[in-house]
């Protein structure tokens, strides 16, 4: 991608509250017309990010562009961006109608227009037979799909969205998901979505950006940060996953072998120039996942060791072992999942079994 | 939750309705005779009658006192209202100084009255303000402000600080955020703070007394009334007074009552 296409740029944006530091020197580019999501734990500073851009908190220090122009100081209601609130922010005292029409209003546009762009967004939104209702009579979703329709109809560059789904239940987050996305790609406009939920943030988003401690962590498209984490935080946060600590060794081609207390394993490193270039004997961890861990076959050479099955749990698609590997005192623990067969598992509580993993299928992260 | 034996259920619904008659029927007693005539300092229960009522219609002291409780009422409210919510709108969020104020707007509200009039009284005189409605009004304010600052408050408190960032976030200046927004969310709250302002200023009469001039209240009146003797008008003015005065409660209750709660039932 191109400089050019990008929307909005954080440069060495950094947030105290009083003495207390909550962004450290955050630099971040959302494309114009992207799906980002910002996903960490509470306390990462996630919302601060949207709330900095939204305008709602000043900067501590760094800059804001947009287009290229510095809006750091832009007052928020001169910012071309609307923001979906986590509590929604209804105002009680107006109908649907007068909510969704309420940026337009403040902007002194003619009643006509209003009322015909208050009905086409709430067309949209699938809300036109609504527009009477006052939101203490709508259900939570439809209360969400109200902040949502009076976000979108000023046209923002930008919409932020401050963990809208939390207060809905799982059947609910799930349509309101699709819901999102379908939106965002019928009107083209760009979404930051802030969420702690990593299923969320891999289901909606075109790129992810992991947030921890007022850092991130790490930027990309939810396929790179699944399988190919920078750091032990993403690699642990980001779905669930084997991680065994080592001492890195040599490299081979695109792959390099770290030794464990499951013996020396070998794990891909391509696209990882940092990792190719650690010094021999760094602390590592070899991660893999739980669906790439299996049986072993007589033909892998790479990667393998023994391990007895400590527990096994059905999870309808799936089955998950617990598994314990290795040396007493140095044992580790791992999962291994893998599809679920109707005339019971290949494996059984208690055996000791071979295992292995693709070292295409493992990568490394530094300690 | 287990329920109480059968017997020790009766006991304490006996006890209940004979604490509740002991307190509240001697305020029974002037509204059923005011609808008996007095005859040589007895009523007379044989002949019920509204003729308590049309005298006190025709006495023009008692109309005169009304006009001047209405006035003084309605002018204690406009300005207590319009205080107590700047005064709240200003001290919401904000720490420093916050306690110490409310300290003081409190004061006279918890004072004895008697020592609450007294201190206007002694002011009054100092800078040289002469007693009439006018220090009334002021008296009046200073007891019932608290009440109309503490209503609006709570409602500043319980209303979500994204409202007033949403209403910025959709591009709205401060003053189409006040008016639009903080406002009306506000209203109810105002509209309560007035009616419960107008009920204490209503029956106000210590501080009344006190500080007023030549024109008295109802309830100075009334006071005046009883020095001269038990009349049946008494009884009618209490009658009146009472019911008026339940009616402005159930009136700032309905209004102090969140909104959401009202439509989520019907």
């Amino acid at each position: 991608m191109s400089q050019n296409s990008d929307l909005l740029t954080l440069r060495s944006v950094s947030k105290s509250y009083g003495k207390v530091p909550v962004l450290h020197d955050i630099d971040l580019s959302i494309r114009d017309g992207e799906f980002l999501t910002v996903l960490g734990p509470s306390g990462s500073g996630k919302t601060t990010v949207l709330r900095l851009i939204g305008g709602l908190e000043p900067l501590t220090s760094g800059e804001i562009r947009l287009d290229g122009n510095d809006i750091s100081r832009m007052p928020i209601n001169r910012r071309p961006f609307n923001t979906v609130f986590q509590d929604y922010a209804l105002f009680p005292h107006m109908t649907v109608a007068g909510n969704v029409g309420y940026g337009l209003s403040v902007r002194h546009i003619k009643r006509k227009e209003i009322a015909s762009r208050v009905a086409k967004a709430l067309e949209l939104v699938q809300l036109a037979r609504f527009a009477d209702r006052f939101p203490a009579q709508l259900s939570g979703g439809q209360r969400q799909r109200v902040a949502l329709a009076r976000a979108l109809i000023c046209q923002p560059r930008l919409i932020l969205l401050d963990e809208p789904l939390a207060a809905l239940d799982l059947e609910l987050r799930r349509q309101m998901q699709e819901f999102l996305k379908s939106i965002q790609r019928e009107i083209k406009t760009t979404f930051l979505f802030v969420t702690h939920d990593q299923e969320e943030a891999i289901g909606m988003a075109d790129r992810i950006c992991v947030m921890q401690a007022g850092h991130i962590r790490q930027l990309g498209t939810p396929h790179e940060l699944y399988y190919r984490p920078n750091c032990e935080f993403v690699a642990r946060f980001f779905g669930e996953n084997n991680l065994v600590a080592g001492k890195l060794g040599r490299v081979q081609g695109e792959q390099r072998s770290i030794e464990t207390a499951l013996g020396r394993l070998v794990c891909s490193v391509s696209g990882q120039p940092g990792l190719k270039a650690a010094p021999d004997g760094a602390s590592a961890f070899a991660a893999f996942r739980p669906e790439a861990l299996r049986l072993a076959e007589a033909r892998d050479g790479d990667n393998r060791f023994a391990g007895s099955i400590a527990e096994l749990a059905f999870a309808g698609s799936s089955t998950i072992a617990t598994i314990t590997a290795g040396a007493e005192g140095v044992a580790q623990r791992l999962r291994l999942r893998m599809p679920s067969r109707i005339d019971g598992s290949a494996l059984k509580s208690g055996e000791t079994v071979s295992l292995s993993f693709a070292p295409n299928e493992g990568h490394l992260v530094l300690a | 939750m287990s329920t109480l034996p059968r017997a020790s259920t009766i006991f304490l619904a006996a006890i209940t309705t004979l604490v509740a008659a002991l307190l509240y029927s001697p305020l029974f007693v002037p509204i059923v005779s005011s609808f008996f005539p007095l005859s040589q300092g007895n009523v007379d229960w044989s002949s019920p009658t509204f003729s308590t009522y049309v005298s006190l219609a025709e006495n023009h002291d008692i109309l005169a006192a009304l006009g001047t409780t209405l006035i003084v009422g309605l002018c204690t409210v406009v300005l207590s209202v319009v205080s107590g919510t700047l005064l709240a709108l200003y001290y919401h969020g904000r720490r420093a100084g916050r306690s110490f104020l409310q300290f003081i707007i409190f004061l006279p509200f918890l004072m004895p009255p008697i020592i609450s009039g007294l201190a206007l009284l002694i002011f009054f005189r100092e800078i040289g303000l002469e007693r009439s409605l006018l220090t009334v009004v002021i008296g009046h304010t200073v007891f019932v402000l608290a009440i109309v600052y503490r209503t609006v408050l709570t409602r500043l408190q319980s209303m979500s600080r994204t409202l007033v960032e949403a209403s910025y976030d959709l591009g709205a200046t401060g003053w189409q955020t006040f008016w639009r927004v903080i406002l009306p969310n506000l209203s109810s709250a105002m509209v309560g703070g007035a009616i419960l302002a107008f009920a204490l200023s209503f029956d106000e009469t210590m501080i009344t007394i006190l500080v007023t001039g030549t024109q008295s209240t109802l309830p100075v009146r009334l006071w005046a009334m009883m020095r001269l003797g038990f009349s049946p008008d008494i009884n009618a003015l209490v009658a009146l007074i009472l019911m008026f005065t339940v009616l402005l409660c159930v009136l700032a209750a309905r209004f102090l009552i969140p909104r959401q709660v009202a439509t989520e039932r019907s």
